[in-house]
């Protein structure tokens, strides 16, 4: 009898692949518990990192004996401190999410990012921007045994709330403690000011990871007549009269707010990609994020 | 540009309607988007609010204006003014004569396609109101639609269009076109025609007449005059005539057929001159028909001019009647080959003479080709003349004459004074259909006349009281009768049948005949009493057949032998009687141009644009 998979986000096939995967990060925002980024100060991992003098109240375990044997004084060993990383998933639920599998891709993103992180031994927390009834949050987790509540989580996701991301940010921010790293995951598609809600993200410690993923039809929209758009958030009404030229201007226009987004994640020493809610998922993973530097 | 249907105009009214009903029926399809994020700043880019851009927003709406106002100007019927006056009345004359039929190259289009395209021209370009007629001529004119504003019909009689092998006659066709005009006056003709015909024409121009003349075509090798002259030993000599349209035309073989086989063949190599005579001998194999063929070797125009036949009547003693008394014409005929004088030592005599020479008026009612009578003035030239006894010499002959050829009748002496009578002249004579062949001081010596029965010959004065029967060109004024009668008799020689109408052929008397033409056509002809078949048109080159009820057929074969024809000659310039010329056109003929169709047509096309756009994907890579 086949064991039940542990969450219909992941395939069981892709946890070992994930299992062997790393965040890459640039900076190095760690916490005080331990982990397994090496710290810039000293610590008492098993990694040698240099000698120094021994000072009077050092501990003597950590004298060399051999160089005291041959030269007669002592020195200190030091070792590289491993601290832990808070890896935060940040998933977009507003109702602009909901079209044409772009939440989908986002929790099933959110879960294999979480899984790569918890067995990386990082903590790892979980929160939904923009959702009807303000944030909603996993409390942070480690190890493998925060998967199952990490998917509970994740499964649990419902598109529906009207907040822009950027406030979604900002009311994340109240309740977040630690250092870190910021995956972002939504269509960014706001008239808000995402350069504040991004500099409050890089001045909590946390790393921007900004990953925007677009509808088929965001990307490449698809006019034959005159229509009248409905914003699904706001239920405004735009006509539209399609013309070569107007999709040529929104194509225009799409290009330049990615670029914007990059250059903000840019600028915070983030990372930013764009992905299609058509791509496939293996895909995206383990080639489109390897290749972007996201993981290793 | 001038409108027929003017009050179709009122159509433009419905542009307001369809304004209204547009923007009331626009009600946009709603479609749910994610964010209208994007949107909104594409929208509120300048380039998008350009005038320009707000006009290209509605383009539906400007197409289905521009659309019907298209469709309500095609009703108005508008036209574009391209002449200084507007015929409603218009002949066109379509000249279907032989070169009509040269072709541009080979296996291109010939005249009469490219004269059929121009009249087609003219007939799609017929506005409300206006009227056709279409003749069309060769020898002769045939009107092929009355006055018709109806194009089917105007479009069948052109299609029905054929040409005929015959040389063109101008003058037919204007005095055609103007026997319409006591029907329907008209004020113009347009004239289509490869202008091949005389460039002097003797009409007075009561129309306009618009002479276009259609495109030049290739080189052409034809046979232009075929003969046969009887040589001695039972023997012909056929003369044939090929002549070129153009010097560089290419050479070709020419095959002289009888019965199923080629007796002669000859090379045809034209030169500068751009003709060739070529002489052939045959022996007189009693077959009657031979048939010539040119066969060139490179292209050739005209196909009609190719082939030519040629009947050779059987050889028979000419039947001479000359007077006893007339002993120094006995005496001049005697020694001349193949003539049987009469009356001889033979008791009969045939029932139709060849010649005929007496100085009895009774001998001149003897059936014959030919009469000459001596010392006999015909009753109706007695009242213009007096003979008084005298003497009387020859001043001046026609030695153009045939029967006058080699003939001196310098210091021949008449013992009869002729003169004419008071108040007469030589203008009352040709008015009687005499002409003079020879002339003394008074007057008229003698005379020649062609009668219905046969050439008439008249000596005023009688031969034996003159000085002529001891001349040198006694005998040989005697040998010219004889050569005229025998080239009557057919057994001289022969020439080719042209086309045009066949000779009268002898039949049964009242006897019905099938005639069958080259094209397969056939048409039925009763003898008259006498059993002479006459009357029975030839517009084509080849043979015809005819099948006589109870009889076994026989063939006559008609040629085009016309050199104008095969030299596709064509003139640039018309000179009419009144000092007026046409010249031809080059550009077409200007007649106001219907634009209802090329609106219509736009109109058609602005859908199939508006479909097309409004149906194609707008994705963009």
């Amino acid at each position: 009898m086949p064991a039940l998979p542990l969450t219909p986000l992941l395939a069981p096939r892709d946890f070992d692949r994930l299992a062997r995967l790393r965040l890459q990060v640039a900076r190095r925002f760690t916490n005080r518990g331990r982990g397994e980024h090496l710290a810039t100060k000293g610590g008492a991992s098993t990694e040698f990192c240099d000698y120094r003098d021994y000072t009077p109240g050092d501990d003597v375990r950590f004298v060399d004996w051999n160089i005291f044997a041959r030269i007669e004084r002592p020195y200190l060993k030091q070792f590289h401190h491993e601290e832990e990383r808070h890896v935060a998933l940040l998933v977009d639920t507003s109702r602009s999410m909901e079209f044409e599998g772009k939440l989908e891709l986002a929790r099933r993103l959110a879960a294999a990012l979480g899984v790569i992180a918890l067995r990386g031994h990082e903590k790892v927390s979980a929160c939904a921007l923009g959702a009807a009834a303000g944030a909603v949050r996993l409390k942070p987790a480690r190890g493998r045994l925060g998967e199952p509540g990490l998917f509970r989580f994740l499964e649990n996701l419902t598109a529906g709330g009207a907040t822009p991301i950027e406030r979604g940010i900002e009311d994340f921010l109240r309740q977040h403690r630690g250092r870190g790293t910021a995956i972002v995951l939504s269509d960014f598609l706001t008239t808000g000011d995402l350069r504040r809600a991004f500099n409050l993200l890089h001045s909590a410690g946390l790393e921007i990871f900004a990953l925007q993923i677009l509808g088929p039809t965001e990307i490449a929209p698809e006019l034959t007549d005159d229509h009248r758009l409905v914003d699904a958030e706001t239920l405004d009404p735009l006509d539209v009269s399609s013309s070569a030229d107007l999709l040529a201007l929104y194509h225009e226009y799409r290009a330049r707010h990615e670029a914007q987004l990059a250059t903000l994640c840019r600028q915070r020493a983030g990372r930013f990609l764009t992905a299609s809610a058509a791509e496939p998922f293996e895909r995206l993973v383990f080639d489109r994020l390897r290749r972007s530097g996201w993981i290793v | 540009m001038s409108f027929t249907s003017l009050s179709s105009a009122w159509l433009f009214a419905l542009l307001i309607p369809l304004v209204v009903f547009y923007f009331l029926k626009l009600r946009r399809p709603r479609l749910e988007v994610p964010s209208l994020v994007l949107w909104r700043q594409v929208l509120s880019d300048q380039r998008v609010n350009s005038p320009f851009q707000r006009f290209k927003r509605h383009l539906l709406l400007l197409l289905q204006l521009l659309l019907l106002a298209l469709l309500a100007l095609a009703a108005m019927q508008p036209f574009l003014r391209r002449g200084a006056d507007r015929a409603d009345r218009r002949v066109i004359l379509i000249d279907t004569s032989a070169s009509m039929a040269a072709l541009d190259r080979a296996g291109g289009r010939s005249r009469l396609d490219e004269a059929r395209e121009k009249a087609r021209a003219l007939v799609d370009a017929l506005l409300p109101g206006q009227e056709l007629s279409l003749v069309a001529f060769s020898r002769h004119a045939r009107r092929l639609t009355a006055f018709t504003d109806n194009p089917r019909d105007l479009r069948r009689a052109l299609d029905e269009l054929t040409v005929d092998d015959l040389p063109s006659d101008l003058e037919e066709a204007l005095r055609t076109a103007q026997a319409l005009a006591r029907s329907a006056p008209f004020d113009r003709v347009v004239l289509l025609s490869d202008g091949n015909f005389p460039a002097q024409t003797n009409f007075e121009l009561p129309f306009a007449i618009d002479y276009q003349r259609v495109a030049g075509a290739g080189p052409n090798l034809g046979i232009t005059a075929l003969e046969a002259r009887r040589a001695l030993g039972g023997r012909w000599n056929v003369f044939a005539q090929v002549d070129a349209s153009t010097p560089d035309a290419a050479g070709g073989t020419l095959e002289l057929w009888t019965e199923g086989a080629v007796i002669a063949r000859e090379t045809i190599a034209p030169g500068r001159s751009g003709g060739q005579r070529l002489s052939f001998t045959i022996t007189d194999s009693g077959a009657d028909t031979h048939h010539l063929v040119l066969r060139p070797t490179g292209f050739d125009a005209l196909a009609s001019d190719n082939e030519a036949w040629l009947r050779l009547p059987a050889a028979r003693p000419l039947q001479v009647h000359v007077a006893p008394r007339l002993a120094s014409f006995r005496h001049a005929l005697a020694p001349l080959p193949e003539v049987d004088l009469f009356p001889g030592e033979e008791a009969a005599l045939p029932a139709r003479f060849d010649l005929v020479i007496s100085d009895a008026a009774a001998d001149l009612d003897l059936p014959a080709l030919v009469r000459c009578g001596l010392g006999i003035i015909p009753e109706d030239v007695r009242p213009l003349v007096t003979v008084a006894p005298g003497s009387a010499a020859v001043i001046d002959w026609r030695r153009d004459s045939p029967l006058l050829q080699h003939v001196s009748l310098a210091d021949v002496l008449f013992l009869d004074d002729i003169a004419l009578a008071p108040g007469a002249d030589d203008a009352r004579l040709a008015n009687l259909g005499y002409e003079i062949l020879a002339h003394s001081a008074r007057g008229p010596l003698m005379l020649t006349r062609e009668e219905p029965a046969g050439l008439r010959v008249n000596l005023l004065v009688p031969t034996d009281r003159s000085t002529l029967p001891f001349r040198v060109g006694f005998p040989i004024f005697a040998a010219n009768l004889v050569e005229a009668a025998r080239q009557r008799a057919g057994l001289a020689g022969a020439t080719a049948i042209q086309t045009g109408v066949l000779p009268a052929r002898v039949v049964e008397p009242g006897q019905r005949c099938t005639i069958t033409d080259p094209r397969g056509g056939t048409r039925a002809e009763t003898a008259d009493a006498t059993g002479q078949l006459s009357g029975v048109p030839a517009p084509h080159a080849g043979e015809y057949v005819f099948t006589p009820a109870g009889a076994a057929p026989f063939r006559v074969g008609a040629s085009l032998l016309a050199p104008e024809e095969t030299a596709l000659a064509s003139i640039d310039t018309i000179h009419f009687n009144d000092r007026l010329t046409v010249s031809a056109a080059t550009a077409e003929v200007r007649t106001d141009r219907p634009l209802w169709w090329p609106l219509t047509a736009a109109g058609l096309a602005l859908l199939l644009v508006e479909w097309w756009w409004f149906q194609r994907r707008r994705t963009l890579a």
